[in-house]
C-alpha cells in the first residue's frame, strides 16, 4: 500500500514538472506581455518597457525563465519557511497573495452548488432508478439533459434577468396575478402527476390535489403579505416537525419501528420547546454558536433515541438525530426569515434583495442574520446556475449504478429471504450504489478549486477562473502558472485519493503494491 | 447513581449554556436594521469599474493604471485639473502657480495655507520637494553602455516614476520662505510645463518615517544634500535609495492597510473600506475645504469586469454608474432599461493608417496620396463606431482630438478635406496606370482593425492597388511594427492621445523618433516641432500643431481613421454627470454629482 502511494506520488511530481514546463513555454510564446506598452505613446515608453522587462525577467528566454520560476516555486515545499515565491503579476502583485484570495472566492462560490448538486443529483438518480421507465424517470432524464446542454453564460444571464431583476421588481408590489397563480398550479399538478403512482384516475386525482394545494398556498401567502414578511411561526414549524419525524423514520427505520418513530416525535416536541427557549439566544448569534447548537441538537436527538431503548437502539438514534438536525435547520430558517424585513429595508439594499454580482453588499452592517441573508441573496443565483448544470452528471451516474445493483443476485436473495423493500433499497442497494460515485465526487472536489470561469465572470466573482483567464489575456505568466500549479496538484492528489477510497469502500478492489 | 447522572447532565448543560453565551455576539440583539452611512443627507453612489484597485501611489510605473488614478482624483487635490473640453483649469482654492520668468522658464508653486493631509499634517515644502524628486529622475545615474552585453550596467534608477517628462529638465528647486512653495527652473523652455508638476499622492512625512528618517524636514535635507545623478560617475545615495524603495512599493495594496498613514487624503474623500477584488468605499474627508465640496457623502466602487454584468447590475440597482467596454450589444441592452441615462462620446484612443515612407512602394508621394484617396473613411466609421455613437465621425486630424475647438479649427485648413470622400478616379490619375503592391499589417485579432483593413483593401483594389494581407496575430503584430519596409508598407494600429499637452507630437512624428514607425521626416514639420516643445503660449502652440498637422496631410503620412467610443450608463438617481473623453472618464466632475431621491 505504502509503496503504491509513494510510487504514485513520484509519478505525480514528474507529471507536474512536465506539464508545468509545457504550460509555461506555451503560454510564454502565446503572446506579447509588452503589447499594451508598444502601442503607448507615453514619453517614457522605453523606460516603462524596461521596468516591466525587469520585473518579469522578460529578457530571459522562456525556457530558462521556467527554471527560474521553478526555483521560486520549489521554495513553497519548505513548510513555514516563508520562502514561497511564485513571482509577481504584471501589476506587481505577489502571485501567492492573488491565489489565496482567488481560492477563497472560488470556494465560496462553488461549495454550496457542489454539495447541493451531489445530494439532489444522487437522490434523483436513486428515485428514477427505482421507478425506471416511469413518467417521472423520463421527466427527470429530460430535464437533466436539458440543463446539462444549456450554456451556462446564457442560464446565468437569464437567471439574473428573471431571478434577480424581475423578482426584485415583483417584491416592490408583491401581487400574484390570477394567470401566474394558475400557471404555478398547473406546474405543481404536473409534478404531482409525475410523482404519483397507481391508475390514471388516481394519478389525476393526485394532480388535482396538487393544483388546489399550490393555488391555495400561493394565494394565502400573497394575502398574508408573506413575501415581504416571511416566516413559519410555531404552528407551521410543529407541522413540519411531525412530517419530518414520519419521513425520516420511514427512510431510516421504517414506520413499524415504533420506538424510532416515538423518539423522533419526542425530539420534535423538545424542538418546539427549544424554539421558544433559544430565540433570545439566537438574537445574539455567531457562526460558532450556531455550530455548537447544531452539535448539541444532534446529541440531544441521539440521546433521546438511546434512552428510548428497544431491540435496535441504533435505528432510534439515527432517526432521532436526523430529525433533530432537520428540526434545528427549520428553526434556523425561521429565524433568518424573521430578519428578512430588516434586511429588505436596509438602506444599502433599498428593497432589491437578490443580487446579480459579487459575494456581499459593500458596507452592509448588521448582525449574523442580516449578513447571512446577504450572503444567501448573493450566492443564490450562481449556486442555482452551477447546480443545474452539474445535476445531470450525478443523477445519471447514480441512476445507472443503482439500476445495476438492483439487478444483482444478492438483491434477489435479500428479497427472497423476506426483507422489506425499504431495507432492501436503503441497506443493501443504496450503499453499494454509492461506491462508483466516490470516484466522481473525489474528482469534483479536486476540480472545485479550478474555478468556474464563466460563472465567475458573469457574477463578477474574482476567483481562480478569472485570475487564470485575466492573466492569460495579457500573457501574464506567473498568475497563470500559479493557478495551474494549484489545480494540477489537486487533480493529481484527488486522483490518488479516489483510487484509495475505492479500494477501501469496495473490498473486491485491492491496491497492488 | 441516578442522581449523579442527573447532576452530571445538569453540569454539562450549564457548561454548554456558558459556552454558548460566551460565543454570542456582544451588544445584544437590538435591531441593527438600517445600519451604514445612508442616513446623512448627501446620499451614496456606487460606481462600477472594470479593474480592481492596486495602489495608493498612482505615480509609479506599476501603479499608474486608470483605476488608481481615478481613486487618486477623489483623494488628492492639485494645482489644476482637466475639464471635459480637455482644458487645464487651475484650482486656486488648493494653491497657485505662476511663471516668474520666461527665460529661463521659472515657475513658482504655492500651496494655500490650511491645506492638510487627513491626519492634520499640512501639505507643504516636504511634499512639494518629494513630488519633484520622485518624478524628475534627478538622482538617477543608471547606464547600460552596451545593451547586448550582460553585466556592464552601472548606477541606479531610484524612483520608478510613471513619467518624468518636463521635470527632468529642472535643477534642484528652491523652497520658499513660507515653507509651502517651490520654484522650478527649467534648463530650456518646456511647452507642457503646466501639467509637468503636481503634488503626488504620497505624503512626504509618511514616506520619511517609513524610510527611516525622522520627519519631513529630514527628508528635505536628505533630498537637498544628495548629489545629482551622473551616469558617468555613479554614486551611492543611501537615504534617497531608502526613500525611493518605500515610495516605489510601500503604497501598493489591494486591501485596506493596517497603518492609516498609508492612505491619507488631501482631497474631498478618504478611503474607509476595501474588500480585495470586490469593492472599495470612500467617505468624506471632514477637514476638506480647499476646493469644491462634493454633494455625495459616500462613494462605493465595485469591480465588475464583464460588460453585460455591469448592465444588469445597473438595472438591478446594485450600481448607479457603469462604464462598460463599449460594444453594440452593451448599448442595445442599456437602451432597453428604463431610468438610465446613456452618455456616449469619443475616447482618446484612435486608429490610424500609416504609410511607410523610407523606400518600398510608398516612397513615392503620389502613390501615398493615391492610396489615401481610396480610403473609405465614412464606410469604416459606419462599420466600427457609428453603431455605438451616431454623432461620431471619422477623425480628420492627426494631432487634435475629435470635437475639441482646436480640432474644428484645424480641420478647416489642414488639407484633410481632400480625403473625406473616396476618390477612385483621382487615385487612378495619380497612379497613372501603375498597379503597385501594398502589404498592410494590422492586428488580425482586433475586429475593428480587421473591418478597417477589409474596407481599405477593397476600395484600394478598385484604383488598381494590389493589396497583400499581412495581418498578424495579437502576439506578433506589436514587435512587427518596427520592421516597416521589410514586412509591411502600410499598417493600421492605434495611439492613445494624451488629450492635453503638446510634447507627444514629436514623439510620434519627429524625425527618427522611436514611435515614428513609418520613418516620416519632414523638415518644415520638424522645425515646427522643435519650436513647439519650447513654446509655452497656447495660441502659438496651436498654430505650430496645425502646421505639423497640415504637413502630415500634405506629404501623405497616412490617415487617422476614427476615435473609439466610450459608453457610460447612469441611473437617473444620479444627476450632474457628464461624459469625459480622457482616462478620468465619468469621474472628472464628481463634485457636481447629486443624488435625486
Amino acid at each position: 500500500m505504502l509503496t503504491y502511494i509513494v510510487r504514485r506520488l513520484i509519478v505525480a511530481v514528474l507529471i507536474l514538472l512536465g506539464a508545468s514546463f509545457l504550460v509555461y513555454v506555451l503560454t510564454a510564446v502565446s503572446g506579447d506581455p509588452l503589447a499594451d506598452l508598444r502601442e503607448s505613446n507615453a514619453p517614457n515608453r522605453d523606460q516603462l518597457i524596461a521596468f516591466r522587462t525587469d520585473l518579469l525577467n522578460l529578457d530571459v528566454p522562456p525556457v530558462l525563465r521556467y527554471f527560474a520560476w521553478l526555483g521560486g516555486a520549489a521554495g513553497c515545499l519548505v513548510p513555514f519557511a516563508a520562502t514561497c515565491d511564485l513571482g509577481n503579476a504584471i501589476n506587481g502583485a505577489e502571485v501567492t497573495q492573488l491565489l489565496e484570495r482567488a481560492m477563497g472566492q472560488t470556494i465560496l462560490l462553488v461549495t454550496a452548488a457542489t454539495i447541493l448538486a451531489i445530494l439532489i443529483g444522487i437522490t434523483l438518480g436513486i428515485i428514477t432508478a427505482l421507478r425506471q421507465y416511469s413518467g417521472l424517470d423520463y421527466g427527470v432524464t429530460f430535464m437533466a439533459f436539458l440543463f446539462f446542454s444549456l450554456p451556462i453564460f446564457w442560464v446565468a444571464v437569464l437567471l439574473k434577468e428573471y431571478g434577480a431583476i424581475s423578482f426584485n421588481d415583483f417584491l416592490r408590489e408583491p401581487d400574484i396575478s390570477l394567470f401566474a397563480l394558475i400557471v404555478c398550479g398547473l406546474l405543481t399538478a404536473f409534478l404531482f402527476y409525475l410523482v404519483s403512482v397507481g391508475n390514471l384516475k388516481k394519478r389525476l386525482l393526485t394532480a388535482a390535489v396538487g393544483f388546489a394545494f399550490a393555488v391555495a398556498l400561493l394565494w394565502t401567502l400573497d394575502a398574508l403579505g408573506w413575501f415581504l414578511t416571511p416566516g413559519f411561526g410555531p404552528v407551521v414549524i410543529a407541522i413540519i416537525g411531525v412530517g419530518l419525524a414520519y419521513g425520516v423514520t420511514l427512510l431510516s427505520a421504517g414506520l413499524k419501528n415504533r420506538k424510532a418513530l416515538y423518539s423522533s416525535l419526542i425530539v420534535v416536541g423538545i424542538g418546539m420547546v427549544a424554539y421558544f427557549a433559544v430565540q433570545p439566544l439566537l438574537d445574539r448569534a455567531t457562526g460558532l454558536m450556531i455550530f455548537l447548537l447544531a452539535v448539541a441538537t444532534v446529541l440531544v436527538g441521539v440521546a433521546v433515541g438511546h434512552f428510548m431503548g428497544g431491540y435496535d437502539r441504533r435505528q432510534n438514534m439515527t432517526a432521532a438525530g436526523l430529525t433533530a438536525f432537520l428540526m434545528g435547520f427549520f428553526i434556523l430558517l425561521d429565524r433568518f426569515m424573521q430578519a428578512w424585513p430588516a434586511y429588505f429595508d436596509n438602506s444599502r439594499i433599498r428593497g432589491r434583495p437578490i443580487a446579480t454580482i459579487g459575494s456581499s453588499t459593500p458596507n452592509l452592517q448588521g448582525d449574523f442574520w442580516i449578513l447571512g441573508l446577504d450572503t444567501f441573496t448573493h450566492l443564490l443565483l450562481p449556486t442555482i446556475a452551477l447546480m443545474l448544470i452539474s445535476l445531470a452528471g450525478y443523477s445519471r451516474y447514480s441512476r445507472a449504478s443503482m439500476l445495476e445493483i438492483m439487478n444483482q443476485d444478492y438483491i434477489r436473495t435479500a428479497r427472497a429471504k423476506g426483507l422489506g423493500e425499504r431495507t432492501v433499497v436503503m441497506r443493501h442497494a443504496f450503499r453499494n450504489a454509492l461506491i462508483p460515485l466516490a470516484t466522481l465526487v473525489a474528482f469534483d472536489i479536486g476540480g472545485l478549486i479550478g474555478g468556474a470561469i464563466i460563472t465567475e465572470q458573469v457574477f463578477a466573482f474574482s476567483g481562480m477562473g478569472q485570475l487564470f483567464v485575466g492573466a492569460l489575456r495579457v500573457v501574464d505568466l506567473n498568475p497563470v502558472m500559479g493557478v495551474f500549479l494549484i489545480t494540477g496538484i489537486l487533480a493529481l492528489v484527488f486522483n490518488l485519493v479516489a483510487d484509495l477510497v475505492y479500494s477501501v469502500l469496495d473490498p473486491r478492489v485491492r491496491v497492488k503494491a | 447513581m441516578r442522581f449523579g447522572r442527573t447532576s452530571k447532565a445538569v453540569g454539562v448543560a450549564a457548561v454548554a449554556a456558558l459556552a454558548l453565551s460566551a460565543c454570542a455576539e456582544s451588544g445584544g440583539g437590538e435591531d441593527p436594521g438600517t445600519g451604514g452611512g445612508g442616513e446623512a443627507s448627501g446620499g451614496t453612489v456606487t460606481v462600477a469599474e472594470v479593474n480592481p484597485f492596486s495602489s495608493f501611489n498612482s505615480d509609479t510605473a506599476v501603479g499608474n493604471v486608470d483605476i488608481n488614478n481615478k481613486v487618486a482624483l477623489l483623494t488628492t487635490n492639485d494645482f489644476n485639473y482637466i475639464n471635459s473640453d480637455l482644458e487645464v483649469v487651475p484650482r486656486e482654492e488648493f494653491g497657485t502657480y505662476e511663471v516668474v520668468s520666461e527665460d529661463p522658464l521659472t515657475v513658482t508653486y504655492t500651496v494655500n495655507e490650511g491645506v492638510t493631509w487627513s491626519d492634520g499634517e499640512p501639505v507643504d515644502a516636504d511634499d512639494l520637494l518629494l513630488s519633484w524628486a520622485s518624478t524628475s529622475a534627478y538622482f538617477d545615474d543608471e547606464s547600460d553602455p552596451d545593451p547586448e552585453v550582460e553585466g556592464d550596467e552601472t548606477g541606479t534608477t531610484y524612483f520608478s516614476a510613471a513619467s518624468t517628462a518636463g521635470l527632468d529638465l529642472t535643477e534642484m528647486p528652491e523652497l520658499g520662505e513660507d515653507g509651502r512653495s517651490i520654484t522650478l527652473v527649467y534648463s530650456e523652455p518646456y511647452a507642457d510645463w503646466e501639467i509637468a508638476f503636481g503634488v503626488t499622492d504620497t505624503p512626504a512625512h509618511v514616506v520619511a518615517t517609513n524610510a527611516g528618517l525622522a520627519d519631513g524636514d529630514a527628508l528635505i535635507e536628505a533630498i537637498q544634500n544628495a548629489p545629482e545623478g551622473d551616469p558617468e560617475n555613479p554614486q551611492e545615495r543611501p537615504e534617497i535609495s531608502a526613500i525611493a524603495d518605500f515610495w516605489n512599493t510601500g503604497f501598493d495594496s489591494t486591501s485596506l492597510p493596517s497603518d492609516p498613514a498609508l492612505y491619507l487624503s488631501n482631497g474631498p474623500y478618504v478611503v474607509s473600506e476595501m474588500v480585495p477584488d470586490q469593492s472599495m468605499t470612500l467617505v468624506r474627508n471632514e477637514d476638506y475645504n480647499w476646493g469644491p465640496i462634493p454633494a455625495i457623502d459616500e462613494i462605493t466602487i465595485r469591480y465588475i469586469g464583464d460588460a453585460n454584468a455591469q448592465v444588469q447590475a445597473l438595472q438591478n440597482g446594485e450600481v448607479d454608474i457603469i462604464q462598460p467596454q463599449a460594444s453594440a450589444d452593451t448599448l442595445t441592452s442599456l437602451e432597453a432599461i428604463d431610468g438610465v441615462e446613456i452618455l456616449q462620446g469619443p475616447e482618446l484612443s484612435f486608429d490610424h493608417l500609416d504609410l511607410y515612407q523610407e523606400g518600398g512602394v510608398f516612397a513615392d508621394e503620389n502613390v501615398r496620396k493615391a492610396f489615401m484617396k481610396t480610403v473609405p473613411l465614412e464606410q469604416i466609421v459606419d462599420a466600427t463606431i457609428r453603431p455605438l455613437d451616431p454623432e461620431s465621425g471619422p477623425r480628420m486630424s492627426q494631432i487634435f482630438d475629435f470635437g475639441t475647438e482646436p480640432y474644428l479649427a484645424a480641420v478647416e485648413e489642414n488639407g484633410s478635406s481632400e480625403y473625406a470622400e473616396v476618390d477612385i478616379e483621382g487615385a487612378k490619375e495619380l497612379l497613372d496606370g501603375a498597379t503597385p503592391e501594398v502589404r498592410i499589417m494590422y492586428n488580425a485579432e482586433n475586429p475593428n482593425r480587421v473591418d478597417a483593413y477589409t474596407l481599405i483593401a477593397e476600395s484600394a483594389e478598385q484604383a488598381g492597388f494590389r493589396v497583400v494581407d499581412v495581418g498578424l496575430p495579437g502576439a506578433e503584430w506589436g514587435p512587427a511594427l518596427e520592421e516597416g519596409g521589410a514586412r509591411w508598407d502600410a499598417t493600421i494600429f492605434g495611439w492613445i492621445s494624451p488629450g492635453v499637452g503638446v510634447t507627444g507630437v514629436p514623439q510620434l512624428y519627429g524625425c527618427g523618433s522611436a514611435s515614428n514607425y513609418v520613418q516620416w521626416c519632414d523638415e518644415e514639420a520638424q522645425e515646427a516641432m522643435d519650436e513647439l516643445i519650447l513654446t509655452t503660449d497656447p495660441a502659438e502652440q496651436q498654430e505650430l500643431q496645425t502646421l505639423v498637422d497640415t504637413r502630415l496631410y500634405e506629404t501623405g503620412f497616412g490617415l487617422p481613421l476614427f476615435q473609439s467610443v466610450g459608453i457610460n450608463g447612469v441611473s437617473d438617481r444620479i444627476e450632474g454627470t457628464e461624459y469625459m473623453s480622457n482616462q478620468d472618464g465619468i469621474w472628472w466632475n464628481y463634485w457636481e454629482w447629486t443624488v435625486a431621491e
